[in-house]
This record gives C-alpha cells, structure tokens and sequence, in this order.
C-alpha cells in the first residue's frame, strides 16, 4: 500500500507558514501583533514559520509531484503532512486565535477577581488546539492524506515527556515523587478496589467489572486498552468504558482549571489535583496547561502524577489478570513477567534518561545546577524601589506571625532590595507560594526571585521545545476523540464511572487542599 | 411475476443481533418463508470502533497492536455468531440467503448494499426505547426514506411494548 497522497496541502501549508515568518520577519504584521499583545512569539513565528515553511514546501513539492513506492520512504515520509497539518492548526491558534480571545474577554473586563473570563475558562492555546481538534475530527473529519500523520501526536507528546526530565531538580523529584506515589498510590487504588466492589454489588460481569476499574483507576482510556484483552472484555463493554472514560476526561479538563481557579489554587495543588482526579492522563496534561499557559510549573507536576500512574499500570493490569483468573473458570495462567514487560512504558525511561543527563550539569555550567542559577549581582534598575519595598514592608507583621520560618529572609529582602543568597531565594518563593501576602505583595516577591534566578539558555530552549511539542501532542489527540466514541458513553459503566470519578475528584481535592502546600 | 410489497423475490435484512434486530428478522424470515423470496443479510460493524483507541498515548505498540487486534477478532467472532444464527434458521426454513459484512456508517451501508443486491424489500429493526442498553450507532430514516429506491418496512422493538404497554 501507498501512504502518500498527491495532494497540494502539504505545499500550501508550507507556504502559509514561509509567508508568516517572512510576514513577521519584516514586521508587515507588527500591527496586528501589538493588537493581539503577542509580541511574545514573535520570535518563534519567524525561526518556525521558516523551518515548517521549507519542510512543508520540500515535502509537499515531492509528494505532488514525486514518484511513490511502497516502502518505508513513503510511509514515513507521508506522515509529514499530517504532522505540519497539526502544527498548522495548533500555531495558528497559539499565534492569533487564543491572543485574540484574550483581546475579548478582556474587553469584557474582569469576571471573578481580577480574572478575566478566558483564565477563569483556561481558554487559552491548548484548550483551544484540543478543542479545534475536536472539532475539526467531528465536522469535516482529518482530511485523508493527513490521516497517516495526525498519529505522531503521540510521538509528541512522549517526546514532551521525555524532554520535561531536564527540568527536574533531585530534590523536586523527591517530593514530587513520594507525593504521587502516595496520592496515585492510595487513590488508583482506591477506585480500582470501589468499582470491583460496586460492580459486584450491582452484579455486573467480571469482564465489565474489570475493565472498568483499570478505566477509572489508573489513566483512563491507555488503562482500558491495557486493560481489556487481559479479562476478555466484550466489545460493548469496551465501547462503554471508553466512551465514558472520553466524555469525563474531556469534562473534567474544562471544569478542574475553573474551579482551580475559584479555589485560587497554587500550580504545585492544581498540578497534583490534576494528576490524581483527572481519569484520563491527555487531559492532565491539557488541564494542567490550561491552567497555566505561560509557564511549565504545572505541567511539571501533573506530569510526574501521569508517569506515576503508568508506572502502576503494569502492576493493575497484572493484578486485574490474577483477579479475572481467579474468577473465570478455563482461564490461562498469568504470565507475570510478560505482562509487566509488554505493559512498561518504555518512555519513562528517556525521561529518566534525560534527568539523569541534566543532572550532570550537560546542559548547562556546572555551577548552573539544574540550568537555573544565582546570581544578585544585578543592575539598579532590577532593584525593588523604595515604594515596592514599603508594600512588604507593611506586611511584615502578618509574615512573622502566620509564618515566621520565612521573616527572616523577607527582612534581608526589605533591607537590601534585592534576594541575598540562595536559601533565601528558595524561602522567599516559598513564602509567594503559600500565598500569606497579598497579591501585590507576592507579584514583588515574584520579580525579586525572577532579578536573580538566571536560566541557562539550552534548559530555555528545552521549557520552549516542550511546550511546542505538548501543543502539537494535544492538538493531535483532540483529532483523534470522535463524538461516535463519546456517544458510546452509556449503561452501568456512566453510573459506575459517575460514582467513582466524582468521589476521586472531590476527595482528591479536599486531600491536597488539605495536605499539600507550595512548597515544592 | 412482478414482485410486490408482500410478495418480493429479494428481502435485505440488516441484523446485528438486538432486540430489535431479531424482531426484524424473525419478520423477514416468515415473509420469505411465505414469498419464497431470497434474504439478503446484511451485518454491519459500525464505524464508531475507528475512533475507539481515542487519546490513548502512554501505551507502547505492543500493547496497541494487541489491543486492536484482540477487538478485531471479539467483532468477527460477535458478527460471525450472529450470521450463522440468522443464516441456520434460514435454512431450517428453506430459505435462500447471501451474506454481506460492512464497516461504515450503518445508513450508509445499507444504501451500499441496497444498490448492489438491488432488493424488493429492505426490512430493518426499529431503534430500541430509550434508556435500553446498546451500541449509540442507529440508522438515520430520513436519510434511508430520501435514498432507497424500495419499500422499507421498520419491524417494532419488542422492548417498547414493554415499556408503553
């Protein structure tokens, strides 16, 4: 078989993009830019219009016109297509259609504080990318010569994955760490164990029981198909626990960032709630930078939950096999091992890979731990004025007495202007993070950390790559949720699903509201 | 003999095993038993089960590739089940019957399958009540009634008598 299509897709979309980097490269577009306050990719419009530009033209030129044979330059080389097809739509929406919705939704003023509708909504970039997805699958449908390449939307977002272990300090992933294990630990099993007790309460079959429960306990729609060869689920169980895995994980990445956003929630919270209450693990992704677009905190977190939870779905599928065996006469013994080895998710081990190159210091100077480094030896015009100075000033009593392990540093901030070392650098952004002051207060302790934190250029690069490639990850996947599968959503599994995906948010929630503070 | 609406030469048969579906055939086999008109039946896998491996993006390929290709096989072997079925009482009843297998739009392949059999008679399941179980993949009639070129006769769904006695 031919992947290729003669089509002339490929060659206009390579031009869109070389007209947009020439466009913005010699400032025609320095209008609307400023307009839609995107100054801020402007840089990347140029060097990526460019790069997708020639790619795009290159490859559309050869598969117009070129001759195709079956083989491995045709299959690889039609996936081209369909990846500069998603970068198409995710960049068009980075680029203009979400700083557009942001012109308006600020026109509207703010809605709830001083948020403005599209934070509260988390309408930004990826929502709209994952939307725009949705929408396109649903409507026109992925056009036939971008179908073979709308797939390395996983690619990417493994890639993404991957790419996040530079960003890692040991001691962020020590925390982070035991916090997933013990959150993803208690609640993935939790919700595995409440619907093998619910399913067996409402006298459903072992097969539904146990494909439901790899659903809805550890990451969603991968656990299922995971999941459903091991205890021989039925066709129609499988289409009603996807379905209802689809309709909750799409749900849930609007609803979870506007109640973070209530809740005013700090990214370590929103990231570790995201992680465990969010049933299907693309969501938590897209949920996590939904709720902050600009920056990678978030993410951070979320991520180590998603990886968490995959590394727990060897251990559910082979637990659910022992537990299908037990109860299912004719059944074939488990093969332990295979099942461990055929469910382990190779990628982790890249992320670690790249964690443990990063930590090496190969990414950046050695005394640039981590890509990030101190350094106070900062111009005039990077010190707190006097005014700023007066507004912590005045808080300084609530500090000491809500917290007083953070007083001291604050107190050098005041009299010096500007963080002293690098202890209290880590204190002072703990104290912005456990959000005692006001939100004045904390903006200037942001810009104090942010005067003397310094990050290497390579880990920039990589904050940026991985941000890209998320883009382009969750763009693809929403090509890939079709309503016909979240129609399927149906029968014992909704209730089921409903039940336990409410009680693992809302229980969830309370836990890290409770337990876990900004500290990390 | 020119065939009529209740004595046709050709019935097509859509069945895929539910309720209503077995209404219709059970409809279709007495007519063609009575007609001696040959049944053609059709069995479609809707297309909804290409969307099916959604956003899954965590699993490797092996998990992938044995993931679709155990649901491939659970299809065949629920869509074989169900064609013998309909296919031994056809011929404990002396009925001539021809096979066909879809994967589409089950509208859509019906209409397929109606220009390619070219029957008298499609007959058809009507779709069940709501809040029954099953598969979300109903044939739309109003696109069936603008497109087929035949009767249709829309067999009730046992199950909704029992709901509205």
């Amino acid at each position: 078989m031919v992947y290729t299509h003669k089509h002339p897709a490929l060659l206009i979309m390579g031009g869109i993009f070389l007209l947009i980097g020439i466009l913005v490269g010699t400032g025609a577009l320095d209008g609307l830019i400023a307009y839609l306050h995107a100054g801020k990719y402007k840089g990347e419009m140029i060097w990526l219009g460019y790069i997708l530009g020639v790619i795009g033209i290159v490859f559309g030129a050869w598969h117009l016109w070129g001759r195709h044979e079956e083989g491995d330059l045709d299959y690889y080389g039609s996936t081209v297509a369909g990846a500069i097809f998603i970068m198409l739509v995710a960049m068009i929406i980075r680029w203009f259609v979400a700083p557009y919705v942001a012109v308006l939704s600020k026109a509207l003023g703010p809605v709830m504080g001083a948020k403005y509708l599209h934070q509260v909504l988390g309408l930004n970039y990826v929502v709209l990318g994952i939307l725009a997805g949705i929408i396109i699958t649903n409507t026109i449908g992925v056009p036939m010569w971008a179908r073979n390449g709308v797939r390395l939307s996983r690619l990417g977002l493994k890639t993404g994955v991957i790419l996040l272990g530079t960003l890692y300090s040991l001691a962020e992933l020590q925390q982070l760490g035991k916090l997933s294990v013990v959150l993803i630990g208690f609640f993935v099993l939790g919700s595995v164990g409440l619907v093998l007790l619910l399913g067996r309460l409402r006298g459903l079959p072992n097969s539904m029981t146990g494909v439901l429960s790899a659903g809805m306990g550890v990451c969603g729609v991968s656990a299922t198909v995971a999941a459903s060869p091991v205890v021989k689920a039925k066709p129609v169980e499988i289409a009603y626990t996807i379905g209802t895995i689809l309709l909750w994980g799409v749900g849930c990445m609007f609803l979870f960032p506007i109640i973070g956003n209530m809740l005013d929630m700090g990214y370590v919270q929103f990231g570790a709630w995201a992680g465990t209450g969010i049933l299907n693990s693309a969501q938590v992704a897209g949920a996590a930078l939904a709720y902050q677009p600009d920056g990678i905190e978030t993410l951070k977190v979320a991520e180590i939950f998603n990886i968490t939870r995959v590394l727990f779905l060897p251990i559910i599928v082979l637990w659910l096999a022992l537990w299908f065996v037990k109860r299912e006469e004719g059944n074939e013994r488990v093969n332990v091992f295979q099942v461990i080895f055929q469910k382990f998710p190779i990628f982790v081990l890249g992320f670690i890979l790249m964690f443990a190159l990063s930590s090496t210091g190969i990414f950046a100077p050695p005394q640039h731990y981590k890509g990030k480094y101190f350094d106070n030896n900062i111009p005039e015009s990077k010190l707190l004025k006097p005014e700023e100075v007066a507004v912590l000033k005045a808080e300084f009593d609530k500090v000491k007495q809500a917290k007083p392990e953070y007083a001291p540093a604050l107190q050098r901030l005041i009299e010096n202007r500007k963080i002293m070392s690098r202890e209290d650098d880590a204190l002072i952004r703990g104290l912005n993070n456990a959000k005692i002051m006001s939100k004045k207060a904390n903006k200037l302790l942001k810009k104090a950390h942010k005067a003397v934190r310094h990050t290497a250029k390579k880990i920039k690069k990589f904050r940026q790559w991985i941000t890209l490639l998320f883009a382009f990850g969750l763009t693809g996947l929403g090509m890939q949720i079709t309503m016909a599968a979240i129609r399927q959503a149906g029968g014992q599994p909704l209730v089921v699903g409903g039940i336990v995906g409410t009680v693992k948010a809302v229980l969830s929630l309370i836990v890290i509201l409770l337990f876990v503070h900004e500290t990390i | 003999m020119n065939a009529t609406l209740l004595s046709p030469r050709r019935i097509l048969l859509a069945s895929h095993g539910t309720p209503g579906a077995r209404a219709a055939e059970e409809a279709a086999l007495a007519l063609a038993e009575e007609a001696a008109a040959a049944i053609v039946l059709l069995y479609v896998v809707p297309d909804f089960w290409r969307g099916m491996r959604g956003d899954d993006w965590l699993n490797n390929v092996v998990t992938q590739q044995a993931f679709g290709d155990y649901l491939e096989n659970e299809l065949l072997r629920e869509a074989r089940k169900e064609v013998r079925r309909v296919a031994g009482e056809a011929e404990r009843r002396g009925i001539a019957m021809e096979i066909r297998a879809m994967f589409g739009r089950p509208d859509a392949c019906l209409l397929s399958a109606v220009a390619e059999t070219n029957p008298d008679l499609v007959m058809i399941g009507a779709p069940r009540p709501k809040g029954v179980p099953g598969y979300r993949s109903r044939m739309k009639p109003e696109s069936l009634m603008r497109a087929l070129p035949c009767p249709l006769i829309v067999v009730p769904n046992p199950l909704a008598s029992q709901k509205n006695p």
